[in-house]
C-alpha cells in the first residue's frame, strides 16, 4: 500500500518536473519589458480647454456629485479607460466636483440601480458611457428631472437628458491615409465586433483615406461577434496576417490583445478608443486616436454649476480636443507623418469631405450620389462597405 | 485560396488548440477518475489571471506558467474537498467553482487589465530558417506548443500504462471494487483532480502568456465548456483529444478565412461552424458500448461500508 501511494506521488511530481522542464528555457528568451512614454499632449489638438470657473481650492462640501459608469474595467487601455480618463478631467479641472465612479456595469438592469444608488448618494449629473447605459438613463431622467444625464455616443435627448461624443470618421479617414502609405502588400485588415452601422462607417471612412493615396489597397473586414473576447481577437489577427495583411486596426472596446498580437507578428497597428494603445506595439505601431473628451465634459459640468445647461447634441472632433491623435511609431517616414496631419487640416476646413459622393458599395452600386453628403443619421445606420473591401456588411 | 491561407489556417489551428488541448486532457483525467468538472471555465480564469499578474509582477512568463499551473491544481482541490470529502453533488459544486472563478479572477486580475506583459518566447523548429519570412511566422511556436502532444502522449501513458493511471480508472468505473482491491478511492480522485486542475491551468497560461498576451475578465469566453465537450468527442481518450482540438480550432480558422476572403454567407451563420461541427461529430459517432463514459461518472462516492 505505501508503495502505491508513493507510486502516485511520483507520478505527480513527474507530471510537475516536465512541466518545470518545459518552461525553463523561456526564461533566457524573455526580453526585456519595453515602456516606451506615452505624451499625450504631442498629438496636434487644440489644447486650450474650455473655461473653468474658478473654484476656491479648499472646499469643504462638494458643490456637485458627479456619478459616472463604465461598461467595462476602467484600466483597459481602450474605451472604458479613454472614457475615465475623460471624467477625471472634470475633478482636475473643478476641483470642488466629486466623482463617483461604477466600473464593470455592462448590462441594462444593472446600470438602473448603479445610477439609482448614485443619485440617492447626492449625484446631480449622471455620465453614462456604455452603448446599453443609454434607455435605463433616460428612464430614470424621467423619474428625477432634478439631475442632468449625459450619455456618450447616445441619440436619445430629453429636458435633462442630453448626449456628447467625438466625431471619428474624419480621424479614421487620416489613420486610412497613414495605412495606405505604410503596408507593402496592399492589404488592410479591420477588425469589428459586429457589423453595426459606427463600426461600418469607420471601417469604409478607413478605407476611403487609404485608397486616397494608394489606389491599389484592399481592406478585409472581419468580425469576432463580442466586444470583449481577447482569443477570438488574438485568432482574427492572426487569420488576416496569415492571409497578407501588414497593416491592421480594430473597432472593439479593448484594442489590447490585436495590437499585441500584431508586434508579436511584426506586423503594423493602427490603435483605437485610447491612446494607451501605443504600449502595445513598441515598433510596430503605426498611429492611432482616442477620445479626449475631458474639456467638453468639464465645459458641460461648468454649464450645470453655472445653471446654464441646456440638452445638445454634442459632436465634436480632432481639432476641438475630443479625439487625438496618437505619436506616430518609429517605423513612420516624416512625409507620412506631414501627409496624415495635411490632409486633417483639409477635413478640418471642409474642403475634403470623407463621405462625398458619388461612392459606391461592394457590387458597385451608387449609395452616396453625385453632390450629397451622409448625415450623421446615415453614418449611423450604414449598411454597406464601399469598393474594394473585402467582407460582409451584414 | 492559395498555400499561404491553407497554411494560416493550420498555423492559427495549433495556436489556439494547443490551449484546447490541455484543457481537455486536464478535464479527462478528471473525468476518468469519475468527476464531472463543470467549473472548468472558473478555473481557467483563476489561472489565467494568476499567470498574467504573476507574470507582469515578475516580468518572467516562466514564473506565470508555473503560477497558472499551481493556481489550477489548487483551485481543483477546492472542488475535491466540496465533492469527495463533503460529498456535494458535482454539477452543482461545479457551477458554483465557475461563479466563484468569475469573481476571483477578477480580482486577482484587477490591476492587470490591459497590462503589457512579456509572451513566452517564439521560436522555430531548427533547420526551416531558410524558408521566406511569411512562411516562417507561421511556423513559430512557443514551447508549450511543441509539448502539447508529447503531454499528451503522456497522459495517455500515465492513464494507460501506469498503476496510478489503472487506480484512477478503476475508481471512474466503480469506486467500491477499487476500494476492495486496496485502492483509496479519495486520495484518488483528489489526486486526479490536482493534475486535471494543473493541465488545464497550462492550457489557461498558454492562452493568456502565449496567445492574447494580456488579461481581460471573462476572457476564456466559453472554452471550458468547449473542452467538456470535446471530452465527449474525444471519448475521454487523450490521444483522440489532439483531434479533437485541432478540429475544432481549425474550424474557427476556416470560418475566420472564410469571412476574410468575402464569401457571400452571412458572418453570424460563418462564426456557429465550430459549434454545428461539433454537434455533427457527437451525432455522428453517438455512444459505443466500448467508448462510453466511466461507469460513475458523476456519481458520488459515499465510502465503503
Amino acid at each position: 500500500m505505501k508503495r502505491r501511494v508513493l507510486y502516485s506521488v511520483l507520478c505527480v511530481l513527474m507530471v510537475l518536473s516536465l512541466l518545470l522542464a518545459a518552461c525553463a528555457p523561456a526564461e533566457e528568451a524573455t526580453q526585456a519589458p519595453v515602456k516606451p512614454v506615452i505624451t499625450e499632449e504631442a498629438a496636434p489638438v487644440a489644447t486650450e480647454e474650455p473655461v473653468a470657473p474658478p473654484e476656491e481650492p479648499v472646499v469643504e462640501e462638494p458643490c456637485l456629485i458627479i456619478g459616472a459608469l463604465y461598461g467595462g474595467p476602467i484600466n483597459d487601455a481602450g474605451y472604458n479607460q479613454a472614457m475615465h480618463e475623460s471624467v477625471a478631467a472634470i475633478a482636475e479641472n473643478i476641483p470642488c466636483v466629486k466623482i463617483i465612479e461604477a466600473e464593470n456595469v455592462p448590462e441594462e438592469a444593472g446600470a438602473t440601480t448603479t445610477m439609482e444608488n448614485m443619485i440617492s448618494e447626492g449625484a446631480g449629473m449622471i455620465i453614462a458611457t456604455a452603448f446599453n447605459h443609454q434607455y435605463p438613463a433616460l428612464e430614470l431622467a424621467g423619474k428625477y428631472p432634478d439631475v442632468i444625464f449625459e450619455h456618450a455616443g447616445g441619440w436619445e435627448m430629453s429636458g435633462n437628458f442630453a448626449n456628447f461624443f467625438g466625431e471619428p470618421p474624419d480621424v479614421w479617414y487620416m489613420l486610412g491615409v497613414a495605412a495606405g502609405r505604410m503596408t507593402e502588400t496592399n492589404k488592410l485588415g479591420f477588425i469589428a465586433a459586429f457589423p453595426l452601422g459606427w463600426s461600418l462607417t469607420f471601417a469604409n471612412a478607413f478605407h476611403l483615406g487609404a485608397r486616397s493615396v494608394n489606389p491599389d489597397v484592399e481592406t478585409t473586414i472581419s468580425y469576432t461577434f463580442s466586444w470583449g473576447d481577447s482569443a477570438k481577437e488574438a485568432e482574427t489577427t492572426n487569420a488576416l496576417i496569415n492571409q497578407g495583411v501588414d497593416v491592421i486596426t480594430m473597432h472593439i472596446d479593448s484594442p489590447a490583445t490585436v495590437i499585441s498580437t500584431a508586434e508579436s507578428r511584426g506586423v503594423y497597428s493602427i490603435g483605437f478608443q485610447s491612446l494607451h494603445a501605443q504600449e502595445f506595439a513598441p515598433e510596430y505601431w503605426i498611429t492611432g486616436s482616442g477620445y479626449t473628451l475631458g474639456g467638453t465634459l468639464t465645459w458641460l459640468t461648468s454649464t450645470v454649476l453655472d445653471g446654464t445647461w441646456e440638452p445638445i447634441f454634442l459632436r465634436c472632433g480632432l481639432w476641438d480636443g475630443c479625439m487625438a491623435l496618437a505619436p506616430f511609431g518609429p517605423e513612420v517616414p516624416q512625409e507620412v507623418q506631414d501627409e496624415v496631419m495635411a490632409v486633417g487640416v483639409k477635413l478640418e476646413s471642409g474642403e475634403l469631405v470623407v463621405f462625398q459622393g458619388p461612392i459606391l458599395d461592394q457590387d458597385g452600386n451608387v449609395v452616396v450620389a453625385e453632390g450629397e453628403q451622409l448625415t450623421d443619421d446615415q453614418m449611423s445606420a450604414v449598411n454597406w462597405l464601399v469598393q474594394g473591401m473585402i467582407g460582409s456588411p451584414q | 485560396m492559395t498555400l499561404l491561407s491553407i497554411l494560416g489556417v493550420i498555423s492559427s489551428a495549433i495556436y489556439s488548440g494547443t490551449s484546447l488541448l490541455y484543457i481537455t486532457l486536464g478535464e479527462i483525467v478528471d473525468q476518468r477518475s469519475g468527476i464531472v468538472n463543470l467549473g472548468l471555465e472558473g478555473l481557467l480564469l483563476i489561472s489565467g489571471a494568476t499567470g498574467v499578474a504573476v507574470t507582469s509582477i515578475t516580468g518572467n512568463p516562466f514564473w506565470g506558467v508555473l503560477a497558472a499551473v499551481a493556481a489550477g491544481g489548487l483551485t481543483n482541490l477546492i472542488l475535491g474537498f466540496l465533492v469527495v470529502t463533503r460529498r456535494g453533488n458535482q454539477l452543482a459544486s461545479g457551477l458554483a467553482l465557475m461563479f466563484f472563478g468569475f469573481g476571483a479572477s477578477a480580482l486577482i486580475g484587477k490591476s492587470h487589465v490591459g497590462q503589457k506583459i512579456n509572451g513566452l518566447a517564439r521560436f522555430t523548429i531548427p533547420g526551416l530558417g531558410s524558408l521566406s519570412p511569411r512562411y516562417l511566422s507561421l511556423l513559430q511556436f512557443d514551447l508549450l506548443i511543441y509539448l502539447s502532444i508529447p503531454c499528451a502522449l503522456l497522459i495517455w501513458w500515465l492513464l494507460f500504462r501506469t498503476r496510478w493511471g489503472l487506480g484512477v480508472r478503476a475508481v471512474g468505473e466503480n469506486a467500491d471494487t477499487a476500494f476492495a482491491s486496496g485502492r483509496n478511492p479519495r486520495l484518488i480522485k483528489y489526486q486526479a483532480l490536482f493534475v486535471g486542475g494543473m493541465l488545464a491551468g497550462l492550457g489557461a497560461a498558454h492562452l493568456t502568456l502565449a496567445y492574447t498576451l494580456n488579461w481581460t475578465e471573462f476572457m476564456m469566453g466559453g472554452r471550458g465548456f468547449i473542452a467538456v465537450a470535446l471530452v465527449i468527442f474525444s471519448k475521454w481518450h487523450p490521444v483522440r483529444a489532439i483531434a479533437g482540438a485541432l478540429l475544432f480550432s481549425g474550424a474557427v480558422a476556416f470560418q475566420l478565412l472564410l469571412q476574410a476572403s468575402g464569401v457571400s454567407i452571412s458572418p453570424f451563420l460563418l462564426d456557429t461552424i465550430p459549434y454545428i461541427l461539433t454537434i455533427l461529430v457527437l451525432i455522428a459517432w453517438g455512444g459505443t458500448r466500448k467508448y462510453s463514459a466511466p461507469a460513475s461518472l458523476g456519481r458520488v462516492y459515499m465510502g465503503t461500508e
